[in-house]
């Protein structure tokens, strides 16, 4: 088959987008089947780590801890330790965002979500609610202190 | 005041309005009549028929009381260009609010009003409406049609869309324009506002209007286009408006069947008010039209510019085939892609996959049409000026815009992303250089005729031009690194860290507010001058052959 110019032309275009969106679309389902756990999912059956059950209502976050203490808009964990986030809201849809760790993760009211990481830097951090969830939705938002 | 009283008022109101609607619009058609005798266009009977691919039609109040297609483009353009300035105010008081961590002078009740008054009518009022009106204007020259059909309905439909634009500005509503579920159902000033749902019967009311505009548009394209234009030698604007129909009849009843469950649910909570998580059902419902939309704001452009580019370079579109080809794989891909959206909603990881990859191949027919863009400026030879301008911005501001989608589509940067200006400022980019870029771009190019003859400031356009582009690059690119950083969106105050990204961004949304002044300056001291040339444009120049 002999193409013309215009047609050669287009043709690599078009390879080389696919070329490159493809090594794009293979790392991002080999960063999900290595990494499925660091990303939001509905609760499993065995959550691996110290589990801390994490409740959004308007307008603060609810932090349980496996010891029954409850921290309210913010969130204490140990250096080294993996941690498992059982998310879930009272009201209305929260979103829990930790940039640091890469957390990010809905609270929807009669559903739970869980993500798994582990902090490796001691460090305060700041996490806060990235969906809209009314009048003080802004302050929704508070640190974690890994010690 | 309990909730059966804000219902009544709301109905009542309601009710006030669509009956003072119906009685002006019987007045108009009287007033109309008057003017015309029965016929529905300005020209003849005997010739409005066979004349109407070559009719113009001014900016004049006239279009109001006229059913032909021209004149309701005129009105669309017209309305959705007064729904951009509002919706614009609105940005720049968010941006100007935001200059201090803490919210100053504009309360989080205001802020939140402002923010989903913004979202709501930049969407459904300016991209919408202003597609609707340059798709009636332009669609009739473009396929050669010779009789228009419809014109009451479309009318109607026009109508339909004022009182719902009229809804979304006034309902107070703060529940953004996702409209999500628990929210939007809290009737306090606290949750979705008081009269929340009327911003959700403006959105239908909008959307039905659209979709019947797109059934109208089919219709003219496959049955009414003329006779020797054949279907593998459609203007490419065509097939973009082909891809555009298809795509907003497939999506927006879904959605229009959301809302009015959302309606329900205020009288009788059954839909959505399920204890295992059928809040995100809203979601789900939502966002299979809110993709699209964003899609529906995009393809027409992508139109618009295969329209203007031949006319500028002097030669034809690279490859007619790869445009028809992009424009419908869009049309097609577009449709899948919803749920990345929702990556953390907890969809799982298998549909997290699917969704992603998805993602990922939307962007194939993009950059075939970006490429061809382009190829043919490279093989032609560019003639600048204010329109060319913004279509190099548009293809600029586009590509940035989708590079930052697709990394936004791959899950695992989506963890960092979601959420954060990075979106803003990517869907910014795209929305202000591309859609609104090329809509101003093509009223430039048809300015000597919506004006009756008068030519635009060239340097004053310029100026227009240099100040949106750079407001739109330093709004959306510090809001991009904010993102990266963590800045969360829709927010009415912040962590004080995040200050140097919103202080600049707050500069940028003036000097982008600054230059579409100096559009609204310029259109006012040149529509006003003497005649000078003709009403003839690049556009529609077949129409004066």
């Amino acid at each position: 088959m002999k193409l013309d110019n215009r047609t050669k032309a287009e043709v690599i275009w078009v390879i080389a987008v696919v070329a490159i969106l493809s090594w794009a679309a293979v790392s991002n389902a080999t960063y999900l089947q290595t990494h499925s756990e660091n990303i939001a999912n509905p609760v499993g059956p065995d959550p691996q780590g110290v589990i801390i059950n994490v409740t959004g209502y308007q307008w603060a976050w609810a932090f349980q801890y496996p010891n029954g203490t409850i921290s309210t808009d913010k969130l204490v964990l140990t250096n080294g330790t993996t941690y498992t986030l059982i998310v879930s809201s009272k009201d209305v849809i929260h979103d829990l965002y930790i940039p640091e760790f890469g957390v990010n993760i809905y609270a929807v009211y009669g559903h739970t979500n869980q993500i798994t990481f582990k902090p490796t830097k001691a460090g305060i951090y700041l996490f806060e609610c990235v969906e809209y969830c009314g009048e003080f939705h802004y302050e929704m938002r508070g640190t974690v202190v890994v010690t | 005041m309990g909730f059966s009283f804000v219902l009544a008022v709301f109905g009542s109101t309601i009710a006030i309005i669509v009956i003072m609607g119906f009685l002006l619009y019987y007045f108009a058609v009287d007033y109309r009549k008057g003017l015309l005798g029965d016929t529905n266009s300005a020209l003849p009977k005997t010739e409005s028929n066979t004349m109407l691919s070559r009719m113009r039609r001014e900016l004049s109040f006239s279009a109001f009381m006229m059913d032909d297609s021209k004149s309701i483009g005129i009105r669309y353009i017209v309305t959705s260009i007064v729904l951009f300035f509002i919706a614009g105010l609105a940005g720049i008081g968010m941006r100007l609010s935001l200059w201090f961590p803490n919210p100053s002078f504009l309360t989080p009740i205001q802020y939140n009003i402002l923010l989903t008054a913004h979202g709501t009518l930049m969407l459904y009022g300016w991209a919408v409406g202003g597609i609707l009106g340059l798709t009636y204007y332009l669609l009739p020259t473009s396929i050669k049609l010779r009789k228009d059909s419809l014109g009451t309905v479309s009318s109607i439909m026009y109508w339909m869309y004022l009182v719902g634009a009229l809804l979304l500005i006034f309902s107070k509503s703060t529940a953004t324009w996702y409209f999500y579920y628990p929210v939007v159902d809290q009737l306090t000033a606290s949750g979705g506002g008081s009269y929340s749902f009327g911003g959700l019967i403006g959105v239908m009311l909008i959307l039905t209007a659209t979709i019947t505009a797109c059934i109208i548009f089919l219709k003219m394209i496959f049955i009414d286009r003329d006779k020797s234009i054949r279907l593998s030698s459609l203007p490419l604007f065509a097939w973009s408006v082909v891809s555009t129909a298809f795509l907003i009849i497939s999506s927006a009843p879904v959605s229009m069947i959301a809302d009015g469950f959302l309606i329900y649910d205020l009288i009788n909570p059954i839909f959505f008010q399920g204890a295992n998580g059928t809040a995100l059902a809203y979601a789900i419902m939502f966002w299979f039209w809110g993709h699209p939309i964003v899609y529906v704001a995009v393809i027409p452009a992508f139109g618009l510019i295969y329209e203007l580019l031949p006319r500028f370079t002097g030669t034809k579109i690279y490859s007619y085939r790869a445009g028809v080809l992009s424009l419908l794989l869009l049309m097609v891909l577009s449709g899948t892609v919803w749920g990345h959206h929702l990556f953390n909603s907890g969809l799982g990881t298998v549909w997290d996959l699917i969704f992603s990859t998805t993602s990922f191949i939307v962007a194939i027919p993009s950059a075939m049409s970006v490429f061809n863009w382009i190829a043919t400026m490279w093989v032609g030879r560019v003639r600048m000026s204010v329109p060319v301008l913004f279509i190099i911005n548009a293809i600029i501001d586009f590509i940035i815009g989708g590079v930052t989608g697709v990394m936004l589509g791959d899950v695992g940067v989506n963890q960092l992303l979601h959420g954060t200006y990075a979106v803003t400022a990517h869907f910014h980019f795209i929305l202000l250089g591309l859609t609104t870029g090329m809509a101003f771009a093509t009223f430039y190019v048809l300015f000597p005729t919506l004006t009756g003859g008068r030519n635009y400031n060239i340097p004053m356009a310029k100026v227009h031009f240099y100040l949106t582009s750079i407001g739109t690059w330093i709004m959306s690119g510090f809001w991009l690194v904010g993102g990266f950083a963590g800045m969360p969106r829709r927010v009415a105050g912040y962590f004080g860290i995040f200050q140097t990204y919103q202080d600049a961004a707050a500069i940028g949304g003036v000097v982008l507010g600054i230059g579409y002044l100096i559009f609204l300056i310029n259109f006012l001291y040149s529509a006003y001058k003497p005649v000078e040339t003709g009403t003839g444009n690049a556009l529609e120049e077949e129409a004066v052959a």
